[in-house]
């Protein structure tokens, strides 16, 4: 599947000055910003485990069921 | 380099050479797309978020706090404060070390966090300023200028140098601020001001720059310090305040 575009993530058109740039430079801004994302989204799943650890035993289940896990 | 692109590489957590291509992209545009990429950034993972700001209102505050430093780290906690209840959020801030929250700021989009960050006891907001400023992170110092009250921005800034202030002042968010900032500070900031660019080539363009924003009154408080000024500074500066 292709990978979307700058404009595609951000979910609109992009700033004229943006717009106006070689299509490498937006590539990279394109890159770049799913890189962000994806760091973002493995971080959370990472931490929604890990901080069970400090949840006390008795809530545990309540945590789980509220964060989906 | 160009604070925009500063910023801008600060959210997408990439060098800022990376971005050099964007030297010659207009500000404003550069602003715009920084919003934009702030905003699908937060957006992004939305209902994980959610879920995680609901399930902390089942533990205690100091646990919400210690996973937060252990686990969470400053990037996520920066995500979901935009998402907890005030005063649940204030209540756990309160108990995070000043470092932290200064890492929690720099990641921190402030206009989501309005409500929280006013309401952080001053005495915290003044620690974190004093970490912010340790680091030099001007950016983050910059950023918050336009969101926190008065008298709480006026002991901040009092933390801060005078290349600080200028270097702050240069990333500010909202320029329009700039003048206003200065009215909070003694009547001998601005003079240090123009004495600590007069002695720092490197804090030339961050002086011009604040000169530029100054109001009709503190400009006419500038014109009889720019004697102090070197050549190459004063023209530029007297160029810029008439």
């Amino acid at each position: 599947m292709a990978e979307r575009t700058l404009a595609e993530q951000l979910g609109g058109p992009l700033p004229e000055g943006i717009e106006a740039l070689p299509e490498e430079a937006r590539l990279d801004l394109a890159a770049a910003l799913r890189d962000a994302r994806h760091r973002q989204a493995k971080a959370l799943a990472k931490a929604g485990e890990d901080s069970l650890k400090y949840v006390p035993a008795v809530l545990r289940g309540a945590v789980r069921k509220a964060v989906g896990l | 380099m160009n604070p925009e692109i500063l910023k801008l590489a600060r959210v997408l957590d990439v060098e800022p050479e990376r971005l050099g291509y964007l030297s010659d992209v207009d500000v404003a545009d550069l602003q715009l797309f920084r919003e934009q990429v702030t905003t699908t950034l937060f957006d992004a993972n939305l209902v994980v978020l959610e879920r995680m700001a609901l399930a902390s209102r089942l533990l205690p505050a100091p646990v919400v706090a210690k996973i937060a430093e252990k686990v969470f780290g400053p990037l996520l906690c920066a995500r979901i404060a935009a998402l907890v209840d005030v005063w649940r959020g204030v209540d756990v801030a309160k108990r995070l070390s000043p470092e932290f929250l200064a890492s929690v700021a720099a990641e921190l989009d402030p206009r989501r966090a309005t409500a929280i960050i006013t309401r952080i006891p001053l005495d915290t907001v003044v620690a974190v300023a004093k970490e912010l400023t340790r680091r030099a992170d001007w950016i983050t110092l910059g950023r918050f200028v336009g969101h926190l009250p008065d008298p709480t921005v006026r002991r901040s800034l009092d933390l801060v140098g005078d290349a600080g202030l200028l270097r702050t002042a240069y990333v500010l968010d909202d320029k329009s601020r700039i003048d206003h900032v200065l009215g909070l500070l003694p009547e001998d900031r601005l003079p240090r001001l123009i004495r600590a660019a007069a002695a720092d080539e490197t804090l030339w363009e961050p002086a011009l720059d604040v000169l530029a924003h100054l109001g009709k009154a503190r400009r006419a408080a500038v014109v009889p310090l720019l004697g102090e000024l070197p050549d190459g500074l004063r023209s530029r500066a007297q160029a810029t305040i008439n």
